[in-house]
């Protein structure tokens, strides 16, 4: 643990010095925006995707891509641009969401693609919160992928709060809307959002990954899922974890850690991944 | 320049003085009031100096914030979302802008623009923003729109820091004022009236909107406050300076102006109060101020001293004026005094009853000559302590003469001034002269002449003379009162007899002489006649009492002798039988010691050797020269004259003289021969022992008076060798003797 915290004050704060962001023109048209840190060539390469409408610079992926860079490995860290042109900042619930959980999936295909280009060897994908879902999403579309793991962080269920029985109404409201052409965007709850303002396709696309398609998807994963929660997340539901473990995937859970794992554990996030990362 | 030297008075001063000071502090409060404005003026400018810094200050930090904001706008995510997908641009500019807190609520409106400048979706509403983008951006532009002022931010929107190409523009529209006063809080500037010269609509570049610029700077508060504070102090030092300058000049007046008049009244009362001094309550008010209570005890004791001087002034003067009026000698008023009272008299308006009385020491001259001036002073000095003390006290005694005394007594009966005059002679007569060496008695004529109307007072003088001579005649009263017997004697005394005394001495043929016979005892034969003089004027025969008193009064006496020898002569020339046997002439005083006449004696009695020539010699107290008199009767006896001491017994003759002088005859005096008739024994008796002690000295007897033959016998046989008298010869006018008479 001493020689994680040497390394990380030590060369953390020289690779956030040389860091440099990295654009990509997506496929829609868009730029987007992504921290990149070529590692080792016989290391793997890891795509750390941030949470809902969060950026990398967000402090749990940001230190985490930081350090797995330290570590040598070939990190890129992309912002979905979320109908955002070179998106820099956290997308406020408020805003006006148009984008889908569909689009964040090709976005990370185009970057996984962009990665390819610039690193041969094996892949794993990091998902932390939401995009841990996302992830799940690109598995799901995408089976034939060239990623080897992916490791969901603090992977949430996907449940509305407080009552999961509203999910579909709501989402039967959007695809009627959908159906209606109305892409007026309404505000609705989802996730942390209380006041989530989003087109009708943009809330139907969330909406529809309720916790049994999050669970559903990763049984189906083609690609090898580890889970690393928080014994002290409060954001997941009952028994997610639990549930989690009854799947294939392997799951580690940080006792005392919160969804974000921060402070010390950190550490053990940091330390669980390079694990799962070794012999890949 | 020449002032004027008109003196002015302290209450003008003090007036001036207070006016004055009311003046400079009024002035001074204009002053500081005109300070007041200027300092007000020059804050006024400072104030708009500093509006107008404030203004520049917040329009460069207006533009600051609103260039902030701007790229902070410009910077947000979604307005590159925005500028790609404008399908919610709506909704984004109307409310997500503000929802997300990227522009203040104060911002009025948001747009957007596409790459061309076109704005993104037309907006609808009082706050339109322009279509087109109106010039180059970044830009801050000022407008003025429907009287609203408005600050324009245009700024580019770039995908990305440091990319070249915009994706879009954007524009935020401020409340210009509004922004001005969220930037700045303004102390001078009054924003409320900050208008730009600009047409409305017309856009104006914010750094070249400063010139246009106007405003007013605010209603400053201080300032008004300092106003107010200043005005009210003002009236208040006014109304104070006014309080304080009534309380000085009503303590000028009373401490100074008042103390001061009063002292230049008193001052101005001393020269115009006919030399007489102001009262001490004038002068002895307090007076507050030191130095004027200096002056008012300075001038204090100078009035204090002025009155000493004046009392000693005064006194002086009346001691001057007493001097004036009094004799040295006598104690007693002068006859300048006399004169002023009696003009008083004179002049008073009403007399009720006037009484002068003159009093004339008898024989005071042969006294005088006799025992010296410093005998004579003595005896006149207690003469005038004698009658001072008779008199009343508001009596005052005059000396009107050498030994001639007079006084007023006003307002008094006739009565009364007897009495004061027997009470005047009874002192003298009581006094002791015999003190100041003088054996003879002193005694003094009183004349008292009465005026009771006004119209008798201009012969009061005249008949108090009268009065006063009679009363000196052997054998009067010493008191005599005037009345009209002696007024018909004063006739004679009148000028007229005057001048006809003068003739006589001046013409003895003028002299007629009445011989009365002086008869040998007992044979009662005629020896000789006693020459009695009279002098005829004019038809008309003046007697001695008219005579005698002009020739004493004029001191005539040597002269009137020579004239009667002469006169007596031409009757022995004449043979008149009367003088066929002799005749006695009566020399007065003066004349026994004068050589002339002396002399003429002795030539008559050489013209007639054979006949008898009787020199009777009277007023022998008189004599003052003694040893020359005696001289002078030898010659005489020894040219064969008979000396005669004449009114042996009376007041002016008595034995010291019988023993001194070396006469034949002696001549008992009338009043001592009636003696021997109306007396008791005791003074019959010392009159026949005095006629035998002469008779036995080897003297004849002359007896006076003899007027009935039981005297005659009397005289006869008590040895007298001598008598006359009426009983011999009866006088047919004005048969008296000649009496003389000095004084």
């Amino acid at each position: 643990m001493a020689r994680l915290i040497a390394l990380f004050l030590g060369l953390g704060l020289f690779a956030l010095a040389v860091a440099a962001p990295v654009t990509l023109r997506l496929p829609n048209g868009l730029q987007a925006r992504a921290y990149f840190e070529s590692g080792e060539p016989g290391k793997p390469a890891v795509l750390i995707m941030h949470g809902f409408l969060q950026t990398y610079e967000f402090p749990t992926i940001h230190r985490l891509a930081e350090n797995l860079a330290d570590e040598g490995f070939t990190v890129l860290a992309p912002n979905l641009s979320l109908d955002v042109p070179l998106r820099r900042q956290s997308l406020a619930c408020e805003a006006i969401h148009t984008h889908t959980l569909e689009k964040d999936v090709e976005e990370i295909d185009a970057w996984l693609n962009w990665l390819g280009r610039r690193h041969k060897g094996p892949a794993v994908l990091i998902g932390h919160s939401v995009g841990s879902m996302i992830l799940l999403g690109y598995g799901e579309s995408h089976p034939k992928t060239r990623v080897r793991k992916l490791i969901g962080v603090s992977l949430v269920e996907g449940r509305l709060k407080p009552d999961e029985s509203a999910r579909k109404p709501l989402l039967d409201e959007m695809l009627r809307r959908i159906a209606q052409g109305d892409q007026k965007p309404v505000i609705r709850q989802f996730s942390y959002c209380q006041n989530m303002t989003a087109t009708p396709a943009s809330h139907a696309s969330y909406l529809g990954w309720s916790p049994e398609r999050v669970l559903r998807a990763v049984r189906k994963s083609p690609i090898p899922t580890v889970f690393i929660m928080g014994s002290l997340d409060d954001r997941l539901g009952e028994n997610w974890i639990d549930q989690l473990k009854n799947t294939q995937a392997t799951v580690h859970v940080v006792k005392g850690a919160n969804h974000f794992m921060d402070g010390e554990h950190e550490f053990d996030l940091l330390e669980l991944i390079l694990k799962e990362l070794k012999g890949l | 320049m020449r002032l004027s030297t008109r003196p002015v008075s302290v209450s003008t001063l003090s007036a001036g003085f207070i006016v004055l000071v009311g003046l400079l502090v009024a002035a001074m409060g204009g002053l500081m009031w005109i300070e007041l404005e200027n300092a007000s003026e020059s804050i006024r400018k400072k104030e708009e100096e500093s509006g107008r810094q404030e203004i520049s200050q917040a329009l460069k930090a207006m533009s600051q914030k609103a260039t902030a904001i701007s790229d902070r706008l410009a910077q947000w995510d979604e307005t590159r979302q925005q500028l790609m997908f404008d399908e919610y641009y709506a909704l984004w500019r109307d409310m997500r802008v503000k929802d997300a807190r990227i522009v203040p609520n104060s911002v009025d409106s948001v747009a957007l623009y596409d790459k061309a400048g076109r704005i993104l979706r037309a907006q609808i509403g009082p706050e339109t923003m322009p279509p087109r983008l109106p010039g180059q951006a970044p830009a801050l532009v000022y407008a003025r729109e429907r009287d609203h002022d408005h600050l324009y931010s245009f700024f580019p929107v770039f995908a990305d820091p440091g990319a070249s190409v915009p994706l879009g523009y954007g524009a935020i529209k401020f409340d210009f004022i509004g922004e001005l006063l969220a930037v700045q809080q303004f102390r001078y500037a009054d924003i409320s009236t900050l208008t730009a010269a600009t047409r409305d609509g017309e856009m104006v570049p914010l750094d070249k909107l400063r010139a246009r610029l106007t405003f007013a700077t605010k209603y400053n508060q201080d300032v008004a406050t300092l106003h107010r504070i200043f005005r009210h102090a003002y009236g208040r030092q006014i109304l104070v300076t006014f309080l304080v300058l009534v309380a000085a000049a009503w303590l000028i007046h009373r401490i100074l102006v008042r103390p001061l008049r009063l002292i230049s009244e008193d001052i101005d009362a001393l020269q115009t109060a006919g030399g007489s001094l102001l009262s001490s309550e004038r002068v002895m008010g307090p007076v507050p101020i030191r130095e004027l209570h200096n002056v008012r005890g300075s001038f204090n004791d100078y009035q204090s001293r002025l009155a000493e001087l004046h009392t000693n002034l005064e006194k002086s003067n009346r001691d001057f004026y007493d001097q004036a009026r009094r004799d040295a000698l006598s104690g007693a008023f002068n006859r300048r005094a006399f004169e002023e009272d009696w003009q008083d008299v004179a002049n008073s308006e009403q007399c009720r009853g006037c009484n002068l009385i003159l009093f004339d020491c008898d024989h005071f001259k042969a006294i005088n000559d006799t025992y010296g001036h410093p005998v004579g002073d003595a005896v006149i000095a207690g003469i005038a302590e004698c009658l001072r003390q008779a008199l009343r006290s508001n009596d005052k005694l005059y000396r009107i003469g050498g030994d001639e005394f007079a006084t007023l007594l006003r307002d008094t009966h006739l009565h009364a001034a007897e009495a004061i005059a027997e009470r005047c002679l009874e002192h003298v007569l009581a006094h002791d002269f015999q003190q100041h060496g003088v054996a003879e008695p002193v005694t003094i004529s009183i004349g008292l002449a009465h005026a009771a109307c006004k119209q008798d007072l201009t012969e009061l003088q005249k008949r108090a003379d009268l009065a006063m001579y009679t009363a000196k005649r052997p054998g009067n009263r010493k008191i005599v009162v005037y009345d009209e017997s002696i007024g018909q004697v004063s006739a004679l005394v009148a000028n007229r007899e005057v001048s006809v005394v003068f003739q006589a001495i001046q013409q003895p043929e003028l002299l007629e002489f009445r011989y009365q016979p002086i008869m040998r005892l007992p044979a009662e034969r005629k020896e000789y006649v006693e020459a009695l003089a009279r002098i005829r004027f004019e038809e008309e025969l003046i007697g001695p009492a008219a005579i005698f008193p002009i020739v004493q009064a004029r001191r005539l006496d040597v002269e009137f002798d020579l004239a009667v020898i002469t006169a007596i002569r031409r009757d022995l020339d004449l043979n008149l039988p009367a003088l066929a046997n002799g005749v006695a002439i009566n020399i007065s005083a003066p004349g026994l010691i004068n050589s002339k006449v002396i002399d003429a004696l002795e030539v008559l009695k050489a013209a007639y050797p054979e006949r008898k020539i009787v020199v009777e010699i009277t007023e022998t107290d008189l004599i003052t020269q003694m040893g020359s008199a005696v001289r002078h009767i030898q010659r005489l006896r020894e040219a064969g004259c008979l000396v005669a001491l004449d009114d042996f017994g009376s007041g002016y003759s008595s034995l010291r003289y019988l023993a001194a002088m070396p006469v034949d005859l002696v001549k008992f005096d009338i009043s001592l021969v009636h003696q021997l008739q109306h007396a008791g024994p005791r003074q019959r008796m010392v009159v026949e022992d005095i006629a035998r002690m002469v008779l036995n000295a080897g003297y004849e007897l002359v007896a006076e008076g003899i007027e009935t033959p039981e005297l005659l016998s009397q005289v006869t046989r008590m040895g007298f060798s001598h008598a006359q008298g009426f009983y011999f010869d009866q006088p047919q006018e004005d048969q008296q003797p000649r009496i003389a008479l000095a004084s």
